[in-house]
């Protein structure tokens, strides 16, 4: 164990959309040395707290103001501006950064459009029964892991889900009982019972399923949805308190074809069937980075949580007329600025992006894809080097500390920003 | 802009202070009212027009999570009422855009308000785990000064405390809730049907059902956190949302409600849909007269109406089995969140039709609870926003109080079905004065909530006021001002929004037994998810309201 010059404590990691905030922090030498209780994907988004703190113009070094300038400038003098709300900022940032986009007249989005896009609509659509992550800990006694990769989620078995002693689940794991469904993703490890669904049956299953749990006749004739979906609606039907914990992202995995586009409706579906009979929810699981902040500051703000356009006045949602990507490569939006971590943006989106157009601001920028643009501009990391606040993926607050100086803070820049084009 | 103004020869309705129509100046510096100002002062001439203290809301729902999955939910509406940045004054800042609709977005719901009259908003139900998400949606709701109430009595904390009969451990352990969510009141809804709803419970509970253990039961939810209250001298009455909302028949929980807590200060809220008497056939009928009787009779308690209005709602509540009910009954699109260890959130978009036989008795027992009210201070307004209506529908709510020729005229266009024995169909001639007005929209809730420097325009009062045009059509009057001054800044001149400066929080600090915290902290690293030095939301930028 290297030296410790002081131990933060309770720091909240942002590694997945878990957001635990039991992390204990060394630090030796202004570096982080150990996160204690940490994942994997914790310990790398931690790092050793380092940063790269550098502005850019053009690609060559320039200084604070003159990158903010030059920014400034891009989106100024763009007919339509995109702006884009990438992983790894605080609500802090996002809200300023939505208030950027009114002011710019932008198109406004963020990776919930490319990543839950039709989960989101369908959640518009329909509703959904959901639950925090809390709520499964202390009362689910039926735990389904709907095709969730463990690797992508390494605490939510001993912290959230399936381990812990909770409330009315006084035995931990032995009063749980525990299904892997898995279309794509591996078998969840230790599970009571594995439930393989073809991808292509996997949405009839759900939606035999959520039938068969209100009692109601499934669209869906006999076959291998049927059997499955049969199966399980008896196991279901056994628990008090049903926790379905679906991977709201899977195409953020490389293998596999990607889901259908009815995979959401028919979960929230699911979600809400699961509440005639027994108790239950659905929980969307999100990957890190405080995407659900995005989308529910986005929401306060604009009334929508994605694909959100400006350009009138007044927020226009357009999740049905293409989202950043599209309006990308329509030439809708002549210059894009992303505000975060680059780094965390599809190969889709990046790919669409001029380079003489674009900038960035955000933790890494300047090392990462969009460094070449206009301007790019490093800031400190929420969590790490600023504090700020981050939604769970149950959307529940927890406080970002800044423990280790950085770069310059994102929300002073952004506010500075924004004055600049005021 | 808090530069010492006159509003010269203004109808002055100041109930507080006695003043129902007095023409008088008023004097404001500094973000008061003063007694008087230098000549050099800016002067309004507001002759002939009618000047109140700026509108308190004492029950909306405005600002945090379960909210803001409201605001999600409704992509549709906030569509069709897209909002422009207001265009203000030369030299302030820009205004944002935003959505309206039932539950509109951040900084348009403090325009709205503003728009309205209204200066101070309080939102009736966030869950403490929630409160960051509040606070941040309140620092982006301009103008008014805003608060929320603390979700508290079905958290499984508390119901270890009232189990374990450690009331006295109770009483600090709500006090360092509030301190930690930074909250201004206890907010109580369905006490023990909440959870019991998450475990599965569909049915009604009774004040002493027994929740899993004997000595746990609503009556004894009720009891300590009313007496927590007064304990701690908070400024506001525990505010109660009581068992069987919406239930045929439930006019006699309401009842058997207040009765459990006679003698001590209680504050119902939207009793409209605690009201309802049960027919022969089991269909709703009024109960607003046996409810407004015990009122009238019982000065420690109070309301807050919840009146419905016709158009559409989002009914939005931590009660999950109502919402549960009526996404059945409605197959309309349906939210139910399950909060850890406190709470609940149900969601339902609806709509109140006058040709729907229950949206028109609700209509009906709305009103006859403002009109059968003795005591206006004690029954205030409110539409519990969303989910009666919008707030938005306020001055038409005023003018139904006002005007009985119009409301008489709305009456006969309902559905008739369920309002066999009801006071309204059998004429209610009562006419609610401007001073009523200002009673039941101002005075009366700044009152029930402690605020002494609210809802009132005495020396040393915060200077909000808001002036009315007369009109023979007083929905047109209430929701069109002419001016409204918000600590002394007139965010609206000759009618237009011009300036949109940061409300102020309004929160209460009381002080706990430190020893308490030990255990509260084994119980977070047993059974939370969040720990326990992360929970509170920390120092906030107003000083607390004093609870002494």
């Amino acid at each position: 164990m290297p030296t410790v010059d002081r131990v933060e404590e309770h720091v909240t990691c942002l590694g997945c959309g878990c957001a635990c905030d039991d992390i204990d922090i060394s630090i030796h030498a202004g570096r982080i040395v150990d996160a204690g209780r940490a994942c994997a994907l914790g310990a790398a988004w931690f790092g050793d707290g380092s940063a790269p703190d550098r502005s850019l113009v053009d690609g060559l070094d320039a200084g604070v103001d003159a990158s903010l300038a030059a920014i400034a400038e891009l989106l100024r003098r763009a007919r339509h501006p995109l702006i884009f709300l990438a992983p790894g900022t605080s609500c802090e940032v996002q809200r300023l950064v939505v208030g950027l986009a009114d002011l710019c007249r932008a198109a406004l989005d963020n990776v919930s459009s490319s990543t839950v896009f039709h989960s989101l609509l369908a959640s518009q659509e329909i509703g959904r029964a959901t639950a925090t992550l809390g709520e499964v800990r202390n009362r689910a006694d039926t735990v389904v892991m709907w095709d969730v990769d463990a690797a992508r989620y390494p605490r939510l078995a001993e912290r959230y889900a399936i381990e812990p002693i909770g409330l009315d689940v006084p035995n931990g794991r032995h009063g749980r009982r525990v299904i892997s469904v898995t279309v794509r993703a591996n078998t969840w490890p230790g599970a009571d019972h594995h439930v393989p669904v073809p991808p292509g049956d996997e949405v009839a299953a759900v939606e035999v399923l959520a039938a068969l749990l209100t009692g109601t006749t499934p669209r869906t004739g006999e076959g291998p949805a049927w059997a499955v979906a049969s199966g399980l609606a008896d196991l279901l039907l056994q628990g008090r308190y049903v926790a379905v914990l679906s991977d709201a992202e899977p195409s953020a995995r490389t293998a596999g074809p990607p889901p259908a586009s009815g995979r959401g409706a028919a979960l929230w579906r699911l979600s809400q069937a699961l509440n005639d009979r027994t108790r239950g929810a659905v929980i969307a699981l999100r990957a890190g980075g405080n995407r659900t902040g995005a989308e529910s500051v986005m929401t306060a703000h604009a009334g929508y949580p994605m694909a959100v356009d400006f350009a009138g006045g007044a927020p226009r949602y357009r999740p049905h007329d293409g989202t950043a990507s599209t309006w990308l490569s329509r030439g809708e939006v002549d210059a894009a600025l992303v505000v975060g971590d680059a780094s965390a943006l599809g190969p889709d989106l990046l790919a669409r992006i001029s380079p003489a157009a674009s900038a960035v601001i955000g933790p890494g920028a300047t090392a990462g894809p969009l460094a070449k643009g206009r301007a790019a501009i490093d800031t400190a990391r929420a969590g790490v080097h600023e504090s700020g606040t981050a939604l769970r993926l149950d959307e529940v607050p927890l406080p970002l500390r800044g423990f280790l100086s950085g770069p310059p803070s994102a929300v002073d820049l952004l506010a500075q920003l924004t004055a600049l084009i005021r | 802009m808090t530069d010492a103004l006159r509003l010269v020869g203004g109808r002055v309705y100041d109930p507080a202070n006695g003043l129902d129509g007095v023409v008088a100046d008023v004097c404001v510096e500094g973000g008061r009212i003063v007694a008087t100002v230098p000549d050099t002062a800016r002067r309004i001439d507001v002759g002939g027009m009618v000047v109140m203290p700026g509108g308190v809301d004492i029950h909306s729902h405005v600002a945090g999570a379960s909210v803001n999955a409201a605001r999600r939910l409704l992509p549709e509406e906030h569509a069709a009422d897209a909002e422009p940045a207001p265009a203000l004054a030369p030299g302030e800042p820009r205004a944002r855009s935003g959505s309206g609709g039932t539950v509109p977005t951040t900084f348009t719901t403090g325009y709205r308000y503003a728009g309205l009259g209204y200066t101070t908003v309080f939102d009736a139900a966030v869950a403490p785990l929630y409160a960051r998400t509040s606070h941040a949606e309140l620092d982006d709701t301009p103008i008014v000064d805003a608060g929320f109430y603390v979700l508290v009595g079905n958290d499984a904390y508390l119901w270890q405390l009232i189990r374990t009969g450690d009331r006295a451990r109770a009483q600090h352990y709500v006090a360092w809730l509030l301190s930690a969510a930074g909250g201004y009141a206890l907010k109580v809804v369905n006490p023990g049907g909440v959870e019991m709803w998450k475990r599965g419970h569909r049915g009604r509970i009774g004040l002493d059902d027994p929740l899993g253990s004997d000595s746990l039961t609503p009556r004894a939810i009720l009891d300590t956190l009313c007496d927590a209250a007064e304990a701690l001298r908070l400024p506001h009455a525990t505010h109660i949302h009581c068992n069987d909302l919406g239930l045929a028949g439930n006019v006699a929980t309401t009842l058997a409600t207040m009765q459990a807590l006679s003698g001590r200060r209680a504050h119902f809220t939207h009793i409209q849909f605690h009201a309802y008497a049960a027919a022969a056939d089991g269909r709703r009928m009024s109960g607003a007269r046996d409810l407004v009787e015990y009122i009238n009779q019982h000065p420690e308690v109070s309301a807050d109406v919840g009146q419905v209005m016709f158009g559409p709602a989002t009914t939005l509540t931590a009660d999950g089995v109502v919402e549960y009910l009526l996404y059945k009954s409605s197959g309309r699109k349906w939210v139910n969140s399950d909060i850890e260890l406190e709470t609940g959130c149900g969601i339902v978009p609806h709509a109140y039709r006058e040709r729907q036989a229950v949206a028109a008795l609700q209509w009906v027992v709305g009103l006859e609870l403002f009109l059968l009210a003795a005591d206006p201070w004690r029954v205030v307004l409110s539409t519990d926003h969303p989910n009666g209506g919008s707030f938005m529908a306020y001055p038409e709510l005023m003018r139904l109080l006002m005007d009985r020729a119009y409301r008489d005229e709305c009456l006969k266009r309902v559905n008739a079905t369920l309002l066999q024995g009801s006071a309204l169909a059998d004429g209610l001639s009562r006419e609610y004065t401007l001073n009523e007005i200002a009673i039941v929209t101002r005075a009366g809730p700044a009152r029930l909530l402690g605020l002494k420097h609210k809802g009132q325009l005495g020396v040393g009062a915060d200077a909000d006021i808001t002036v009315y045009m007369p009109n023979p059509d007083q929905s047109v009057m209430f929701a069109t001002p002419r001016f409204v001054i918000k600590s002394g800044i007139v965010v609206v001149e000759e009618g237009q929004l011009r300036r949109a400066p940061s409300g102020r929080r309004l929160h209460v600090r009381p002080a706990h037994d430190r020893t308490i915290e030990a255990p509260l902290r084994s119980f977070f690293e047993r059974h939370a998810t969040v720990s326990f030095d992360n929970y509170p939301v920390g120092a906030l930028r107003d000083d607390p309201v004093p609870t002494t």
